[in-house]
């Protein structure tokens, strides 16, 4: 079958975790064969859907049928990302190296890259009518989309070819006449055998460069054919971030077409403010008035820069209304989900 | 908390910590000093906090009193080399950058050495009162801050190695810099504060001078009681919001060590506005 994906994004904090479970289960109790893939290690998430330790291979969620879930595991997508794409001793040799495991630490893209051959790999199953793809919040979500075209940068961007040579890897000859003089030359001048230790790993890793272009094609026309759903809160950050998908990504890396405002405040806090029929003291009736009038600046101005953000950006602007508790049942998603009609329009149809 | 050179801001992402960094530049430069604001892995956040939309790698005038500028690493690694590791005119300039900027996507504490040195860089050349440092997040801080030692690790000997020392040195003395932590009384922000004060007994790279609890809400000041029997309506809405919202920052805040707060901030539409706010909040604090 051919799996629908919705991805859902947007930067930390914001709920992302929480509507891709309820989306999921609505779309179970449809009736769809739906696969939620999670990033965050989401102890919440995994306590409401019933499922005590999620990993890469999805797990059936007792509590709702025709509901898996599964969770990223950045080092074992990573490692796998290698195995695919490099020979069998190339591989070995890669894991092993402390360069090339700091680069899965601290490159985002690398972490985001691996997230998505992950999600790539869930569609290709073809198990699923409807896979939810919660991503990861670095970069506010948006280098999962970045994160494709960013990995063939760094393998077959001009400094590695520089290094290596401009043609095939693995031909270390031309490597040697070319970059050798001019790095025995900053190592000199750095103070160590720095970029000649180096120069041996990335001939290495640009051997990867091949499967690991594919496969980035692969993923960026998936993400292209996904419906993604960017969740924000009207705080200034969570916007900013929100902001940067029609700002800085390129249409061709899969932009999403909906925001959702999510934690709304019921707006009917803005209107009225009698206080009848209560047996108050006048301290009382003081707290509870400055009280509503606080929160009534706070509706009027969440209100304005949900305005001001559908101004700027012709999209569809959707709104979840704040849960006074964190979900922790399935039933609870479910609600949650029920209380913004809007956001379950975007599930499909169920196929019998 | 104001009587260091150097200071760094961080916290979890969406805390409020480009606000709070804006508005403590606002105190400094209200009490007279040259103050210079670095936005350190980001160039947006702080600079909204002044009405400036981006920040350049040229220090600028932000609000009177207030330079600030952005860290990029193009110039950065330039003014590292030149300025830092002292490299000869004579040197094939092009060459180094290049193989640095190798080095920066894959040696581990390169880009960060090179992004940290600025801030440190700008103290040394005392041109200013104070350098406040809009740091990057709990999620990175180490890594910045552990540059220098990484460093002097993998580099033997040299300019680099000699750099990385220096700047250690100055990163760990507690009369010239120190680093502020802000978070809000939720689940996740607090968790990662108390990692984050846990890793600093660890490896102590830096000295913390407060932690800044943001966003924290009044007392509503109606008992339970009279919660219970508000007829339904915007009045007893808002007030159970509160009340619940409330509860459960009393609970966050009893796992946070004693700090610092700042109020939420009702109705606040512009970044300038919340930074002039809080820093009205400094002001009667410190």
């Amino acid at each position: 079958m051919t799996s629908k994906v919705v991805v859902i994004t947007g930067g930390g904090g914001v709920g992302k975790t929480t509507l891709s479970a309820a989306l999921a289960v609505g779309a179970a109790r449809q009736g769809l064969t739906t696969c939620v893939v999670t990033v965050d290690p989401a102890k919440r998430l995994a306590d409401a859907l019933g499922v005590e330790s999620l990993g890469n291979h999805p797990r059936e969620v007792k509590a709702a049928p025709g509901l898996w879930a599964a969770m990223l595991d950045v080092s074992a997508s990573w490692e796998a990302m290698v195995h695919r794409h490099a020979a069998p001793d190339v591989a070995e040799r890669l894991l092993q190296d402390p360069f090339f495991r700091a680069l899965a630490d601290r490159f985002p893209a690398a972490q985001a890259y691996a997230a998505g051959e992950q999600m790539a790999e869930h569609i290709e199953s073809h198990r699923w009518d409807l896979l939810v793809v919660d991503t990861p919040p670095a970069g506010g979500g948006i280098d999962f989309y970045t994160a494709p075209g960013r990995m063939r940068e760094l393998i077959g961007g001009r400094l590695l070819r520089w290094l290596t040579g401009a043609s095939l890897p693995g031909r270390r000859a031309i490597y040697k006449v070319t970059a050798r003089p001019a790095l025995k030359l900053a190592d000199a001048v750095l103070g160590g055998p720095l970029l000649e230790e180096i120069a041996e790993f990335l001939l290495d890793l640009r051997s990867l460069y091949d499967g690991l272009s594919h496969r980035a094609k692969a993923i960026e026309l998936h993400l292209q054919r996904a419906t993604s759903i960017v969740i924000t809160t009207a705080y200034p950050t969570p916007m900013r971030e929100a902001r940067r998908f029609f700002e800085d990504l390129p249409p061709e890396a899969g932009r999403p077409s909906t925001v959702v405002f999510n934690k709304q405040l019921p707006e009917a806090w803005s209107a009225g403010n009698a206080l009848r029929n209560a047996d108050l003291t006048p301290q009382d009736r003081i707290a509870l008035r400055e009280n509503l009038a606080r929160w009534s600046e706070e509706v009027r101005r969440q209100h304005d820069v949900k305005q001001q953000f559908a101004a700027r950006h012709s999209l569809e602007l959707l709104s979840v209304p704040w849960a006074e508790a964190a979900p922790t049942t399935v039933d609870a998603l479910a609600a949650l989900l029920d209380s913004a009609p809007a956001l379950r329009a975007h599930l499909p149809n169920a196929t019998t | 908390m104001l009587d260091r050179k150097l200071i760094f801001v961080s916290g979890k992402g969406g805390v409020g910590k480009s606000a709070v960094t804006a508005s403590l530049a606002l105190l400094a430069a209200r009490r007279g000093l040259r103050v210079l604001v670095v936005g350190m892995v980001e160039s947006i956040g702080v600079a909204s906090h002044f009405g400036i939309d981006r920040l350049t790698y040229a220090a600028h005038r932000a609000h009177p009193g207030i330079d600030a500028l952005a860290v990029y690493r193009d110039e950065a690694l330039d003014e590292y080399l030149r300025l830092q590791l002292h490299v000869p005119r004579a040197a094939p300039t092009k060459v180094l950058t290049r193989a640095l900027n190798v080095l920066a996507e894959t040696a581990p504490g390169i880009r960060e050495i090179v992004t940290l040195g600025k801030p440190v860089f700008e103290m040394w050349k005392g041109e200013y009162d104070l350098v406040l440092v809009d740091a990057p997040p709990l999620g990175q801080l180490f890594s910045y801050l552990r540059a220098p030692n990484t460093i002097a690790d993998l580099v033997p000997a040299g300019p680099i190695q000699r750099q990385a020392h220096k700047m250690h040195d100055a990163l760990v003395d507690a009369t010239a810099t120190s680093l502020i932590l802000v978070t809000t009384a939720e689940e996740l922000p607090v968790l990662e504060t108390v990692e984050t004060l846990d890793q600093l007994e660890v490896e102590p790279v830096i000295t913390l001078a407060a932690t800044v609890t943001n966003r924290v809400l009044p007392d509503l000041e109606v008992s339970a009681r009279v919660l219970a029997d508000l007829p339904e309506g915007p009045h007893r809405g808002a007030a159970i919001h509160h009340q619940a919202l409330f509860d459960q920052q009393q609970r966050w805040l009893e796992a946070l060590p004693t700090g610092l707060r700042l109020p939420y901030l009702f109705g606040l539409r512009t970044a300038g506005e919340v930074a002039e706010r809080l820093a009205d909040e400094w002001d009667e604090q410190i």
